[in-house]
């Protein structure tokens, strides 16, 4: 490997190149960094209109953003909340009378004979 | 039985009558008998002649043993099985001995081999493995934490050392270019650039690419102790925020017009990922993202991997270009992960507080996804069984998918 037969067009791409790889991704990341302040806008002012005594320090980024943890802890407590709940019952046990209709299908008179008892 | 055995033994017994009395020599004095001897030696001679054995060439023998290895990996220690056992499979595939002409081989026109070589050869796979991989990659730890996007940029170091070291070993530009993308650690974007700038250089190039890919929890966890102190190890990142849909929608949105706005060469690969994930997030079309993260994905992995192995046709492959491209791609593989968890150590001077981060995320940077997030996890875990840095890692690496496919189109508009 010899670095000096390296032209200097091929150090120009290496330096470029990698120069554009993180211009690309810093962008990004300049837009990814702003959007949420953006999208925190609109809900900002419907916070303030609703209640106008609020702070603006109140109402800062950082306090609208919710981690993963937070939504993982309130979906834990609705899921154990709706497992504890039962349907509503009247107390009231009862015993239903059971009726049954009258079938000739297992019906005694047809299947007891009784022919060879004197009567 | 008894009566078939009996007419068997009379009919046999009349056939045989009629050598009786010099009919051999007969037979064999006849005109019809020396050209059924002629016939009989010569079909036997061109069957031979057809068979891999007569065709077959020592280093036939080397390449199915490599194609035999790669499944032995991909079974025994279940390294990147998906591709390992594909390509296997395609090395011992091309490397089958066989006679030249009758359009069997892979760079014989015409062949089946050939048609399904077409994807490769004229980059049509790489961009739909993209779509299933952004139609499974959720970008929401990048998006709640964007400044680990230069991660995925500082490890591509890796890609431009490369290419400045192949061209000091004497490849031309276009070539150092598709070898410098093996740094990348992506697989098709590998063959992506190299079927654009190198393509007789292609096979050795992904070859490489895909068993480094494979080796990630080999190559890295070294480099990762060697450059970290015990004490950067122990850093505990605070929880991502949660990422409300908009953004998750508008990512894929900004990513695709931003990116490919500064590198249109890469318009095929980052185009296809970018919509891939608006499938997955758009939450409208789950159908198509179900189908291009399952169905699509994996029958392309099926082309791909055995037309990439095949493609190592011993006479094409075993040259000493391409020894020197696997030795110059474990070198790109080890400054690239160097290059992230060096960029990470950086980052933290300038960090303060609970925002510091736990450097080994940076060996992440290296588009290899998930592998190499999930080794940074492991070697967390390693230090402190407390520790979880999958999430923080993934950022990384999913930027360094971005990061590799703009570079490649970087070098494709310069080289091209």
């Amino acid at each position: 490997m010899n670095l000096l037969i390296v032209d200097s067009m091929t150090w120009t791409i290496t330096v470029l190149g990698w120069f554009i790889v993180f211009v690309a991704l810093v962008f990004l990341i300049g837009v990814f960094l702003t959007l949420p302040k953006v999208l925190n806008w609109n809900l900002r002012r419907i916070l303030r209109k609703k209640n106008k005594d609020v702070a603006v320090e109140e109402l800062a980024d950082d306090k609208l953003v919710i981690t993963g943890e937070t939504n993982a802890a309130i979906a834990m407590a609705l899921h154990l909340y709706f497992n504890e709940l039962h349907d509503e019952e009247s107390n009231v046990i009862t015993i239903k009378q059971v009726r049954k209709r009258y079938s000739p299908w297992s019906s005694k008179v047809y299947s007891f004979n009784n022919v060879n008892f004197p009567r | 039985m008894k009566r078939f055995i009996t007419l068997f033994g009379v009919m046999s017994l009349l056939f045989s009558l009629q050598f009786v009395g010099g009919g051999f020599e007969a037979f064999a004095a006849g005109p019809g008998a020396e050209t059924f001897v002629d016939h009989a030696s010569k079909g036997l001679e061109t069957f031979w002649n057809f068979t891999g054995f007569a065709n077959a060439h020592f280093t036939n023998f080397i390449m199915i043993g490599v194609g035999l290895f790669f499944i032995f990996l991909a079974i025994k220690y279940d390294y990147e099985p998906l591709l390992l056992v594909p390509i296997g499979t395609g090395v011992i595939l091309g490397n089958v001995p066989f006679l030249d002409g009758y359009k069997i081989g892979l760079y014989e026109e015409g062949s089946v081999l050939n048609y399904l070589y077409f994807g490769v050869q004229q980059g049509v796979y790489p961009p739909l493995i993209f779509l299933g991989i952004g139609a499974m990659t959720d970008f929401s730890s990048l998006i709640s934490n964007p400044k680990l996007m230069i991660l995925g940029a500082a490890a591509q170091v890796g890609i431009f050392a490369t290419f400045l070291g192949a061209s000091a070993m004497g490849f031309t530009p276009q070539e150092a270019g598709a070898i410098g993308i093996i740094g990348g650690a992506d697989g098709p974007t590998a063959i992506f650039l190299s079927s654009k700038l190198a393509p007789t250089l292609m096979g050795a190039i992904a070859i490489a690419a895909y068993s480094y890919m494979a080796l990630v929890p080999v190559i890295q966890p070294p480099i990762m102790r060697l450059i970290i102190p015990k004490k950067e190890r122990l850093i505990k990142m605070k929880p991502p925020r949660a990422v409300s849909k908009t953004e998750k929608i508008m990512f894929p949105i900004i990513g695709l017009l931003l990116t490919t706005f500064i590198s249109p060469s890469a318009l095929p690969l980052l185009g296809m990922l970018f919509f891939g994930n608006l499938l997955k997030e758009s939450g409208v079309t789950e159908r198509l993202a179900d189908t291009a993260r399952n169905s699509m994905i994996n029958i392309v992995t099926i082309l791909l991997g055995i037309t990439v192995g095949a493609s190592t046709q011993a006479d094409y492959f075993l040259t000493t270009a391409s020894m020197k491209i696997f030795g110059l791609g474990a070198v790109s593989f080890m400054v690239a992960t160097a290059g992230g968890l060096i960029f990470a150590r950086l980052m933290n001077v300038f960090l303060k507080g609970d925002n510091k981060i736990n450097p080994l995320i940076g060996a992440a940077g290296v588009s290899a996804v998930p592998d190499s997030a999930r080794v940074v996890q492991h070697e967390g875990l390693k230090n402190d069984p407390n520790n979880h840095l999958l999430m923080h890692a993934m950022a990384p690496n999913v930027s360094g998918v971005i990061g590799s496919a703009v570079a490649a189109g970087i070098l494709l508009s310069f080289l091209m």
